[in-house]
């Protein structure tokens, strides 16, 4: 009885989790021309005009720029940030732990709507600048957090040790701190990279004429064309999304430090 | 000669809390000196101030003549063995031992590393990372690793207590004999008076943030000058006297069973060698013990004593 309530949980779970990927990649190989599952009959069109979407390649792009410098921008922010946090008495450090959190409290649709009436039209500035800054803005919480957790973590004494060695407090940040939080950056870059190329709500109120990010581009083609092209894209997106953290882990390193 | 190191009216506070309060301390060339204390006397905000981890409030530190009060940690010449070592687990034991070396561009580094690691004794171990050791070996890498700066100061905190009690000795020996070698300053933070009896050319017992008392160990141990350091030695039994000061006894030195005073048996215990008393008295609390070849006296039992002025010490104040 154990055993057989331990495998349906199992595969419930495993049902739960790769079924939904494994109904995409399946519809994606249709050979009709609508979204249906099960497919009628198997083809590789679909895969194949993916590539020939003018609006998806520029979409595409347009996410993989946020995503990469946008985590960028928020490590580049966050890391010191959580730093001085974890290694001086700053003064309402609770609150900037607040502030630097509210991206992942309010609402996404309400801060994409505030950023374009209170950024973009008063300030006329372009939308991808906009953004730009609504993605680092996002992906800033889990810098902090994750790169937070990862210093609470290392000792003081061996900073104190390095100084002792002759570093600087900037070189022992070089030298000694980074070296031992790349676990944690390495997972806040993937966290944020995966959070930024999947985001809708704020993105949903930031995109103009030929500026828009994938997912958008993706529902907006969905309500004009119901073919099976939108379910092969998102197949590729998640052998991508893969393909990263393996590669991640592959040259990184990464499960040794998570 | 005898200051090498001066710590003059030395004030450390944390915040509005004074830790530290005037301290003066002169330390030789050469010398092993023990900060002895209870937790929270002040002796490790004492060593963090000497390293630069902590800026004094006021006073001054000079090192070889040098004023360094306000120098960064890096331009002392002081080495620290931390209580945690605090080594770099991400580079091996040779790099641990390398980095103040590479930092200081040293020409013979690679031959300077492999002399520090085997006056350790770690000759072997040099490719291994830091969490592949043993605590003990750990240690020896973090005193390595300060050694081949060769420092004007070497300062280790609480350097024997993460150890079990054989590497306890190993170590000990280890750096008396690094100490013997290389001639370097030493001072060390321990609360265990037996580890800086064993280990100190001199002790400096703190209490409370303020110096109780300097000296070697026979002095220290023979004639302590306060309640605290006589209590901190084993003069268990101190009885202020009318004319000021006090007068105290270790428990051997109590009379039992014959004299002019009497109290009553409140506690007794067997310790293999002797058997241990607390008396209840009208002078206060004593504490005697007696060969074991006397027959034990029992918990109630109203027992006669003498406290010898010949045997006790005489203290400044309980």
């Amino acid at each position: 009885m154990n055993r057989v309530a331990t495998w349906a949980i199992l595969g419930l779970t495993l049902t739960f989790l790769i079924g939904p990927f494994l109904i995409i990649v399946i519809a994606g190989l249709s050979a009709g021309d609508s979204l249906a599952f099960p497919p009628q009959g198997i083809s590789l069109k679909w895969y194949i005009k993916v590539f020939t979407v003018e609006s998806f390649q520029a979409s595409f792009a347009m996410s993989m720029f946020l995503a990469i410098f946008g985590t960028l921008a928020a490590l580049l922010l966050g890391i010191p940030a959580a730093y001085g946090m974890a290694r001086y008495r700053v003064p309402g450090a609770e609150f900037v732990r607040l502030i630097v959190s509210s991206p992942i409290i309010v609402p996404g649709i309400i801060v994409g709507l505030a950023l374009l009436r209170y950024l973009v039209i008063p300030t006329g500035v372009s939308i991808a600048l906009a953004l730009f800054l609504a993605h680092t803005a996002l992906i800033l919480p889990y810098a902090v957090r994750v790169v937070s957790g990862s210093l609470d973590n290392l000792r003081v004494d061996m900073e104190e040790a390095a100084l002792l060695l002759g570093c600087t407090r900037m070189g022992a940040f070089w030298r000694v701190v980074l070296p031992n939080i790349r676990g944690g950056v390495l997972a806040a870059f993937i966290l944020g990279f995966v959070t930024s190329f999947n985001q809708v709500p704020v993105s949903l109120f930031l995109s103009g004429p030929g500026v828009r990010t994938l997912p958008i581009d993706m529902i907006a083609y969905m309500e004009i064309n119901y073919d099976p092209s939108v379910a092969a894209l998102s197949a590729l997106l998640a052998v991508m999304s893969v393909g990263i953290v393996f590669a991640a882990e592959k040259f990184l390193g990464f499960s040794r430090y998570v | 000669m005898s200051d090498f190191v001066t710590l003059a009216d030395l004030t450390l506070a944390y915040g509005p809390t004074v830790a530290v309060d005037r301290l003066n301390l002169s330390i030789a060339q050469g010398e092993l000196i023990a900060l002895l204390g209870p937790s929270g006397c002040g002796k490790t905000t004492t060593m963090r101030a000497i390293a630069g981890l902590l800026p004094p409030k006021s006073g001054t530190i000079t090192i070889d003549g040098r004023d360094v009060t306000r120098l960064a940690p890096a331009k002392r010449e002081v080495g620290l063995v931390f209580q945690s070592y605090a080594l770099f687990p991400h580079l091996s034991v040779y790099d641990n031992v390398a980095f103040g070396l590479r930092l200081r561009r040293e020409p013979d580094l690679d031959s300077k590393v492999r002399g520090g690691l085997a006056t350790v004794g770690l000759a072997d171990f040099a490719a291994r990372l830091p969490a592949d050791l043993s605590g003990g070996q750990q240690q020896r890498v973090a005193l390595a690793r300060s050694l081949v700066m060769q420092p004007k100061v070497l300062l280790l905190d609480e350097p024997l207590s993460n150890l079990d009690a054989r590497l306890r000795l190993e170590m000990r020996m280890e750096l008396q004999r690094v100490q013997q070698e290389t001639g370097v300053t030493m001072i060390f933070v321990t609360h265990d008076q037996a580890e800086a009896m064993a280990l100190a050319d001199r002790i400096v017992l703190m209490k409370d943030g303020a110096i109780e008392q300097i000296g070697s160990p026979e002095q220290i141990y023979t004639a302590p000058e306060t309640g605290f350091a006589a209590d901190f030695v084993g003069f268990e039994t101190i009885l202020r006297q009318d004319e000021g000061g006090a007068l105290a006894w270790r428990p051997g030195a109590v009379v039992l069973g014959s004299g002019p005073h009497n109290g009553t048996v409140r506690g007794a215990s067997f310790a293999g060698e002797r058997r241990e008393y607390v008396l209840d008295t009208p002078l206060g609390v004593v504490k005697a013990d007696t060969p074991v070849d006397v027959p034990a006296m029992k918990i109630g039992q109203t027992v006669a004593f003498d406290l010898p002025r010949d045997r006790a010490v005489r203290l400044a104040r309980a």
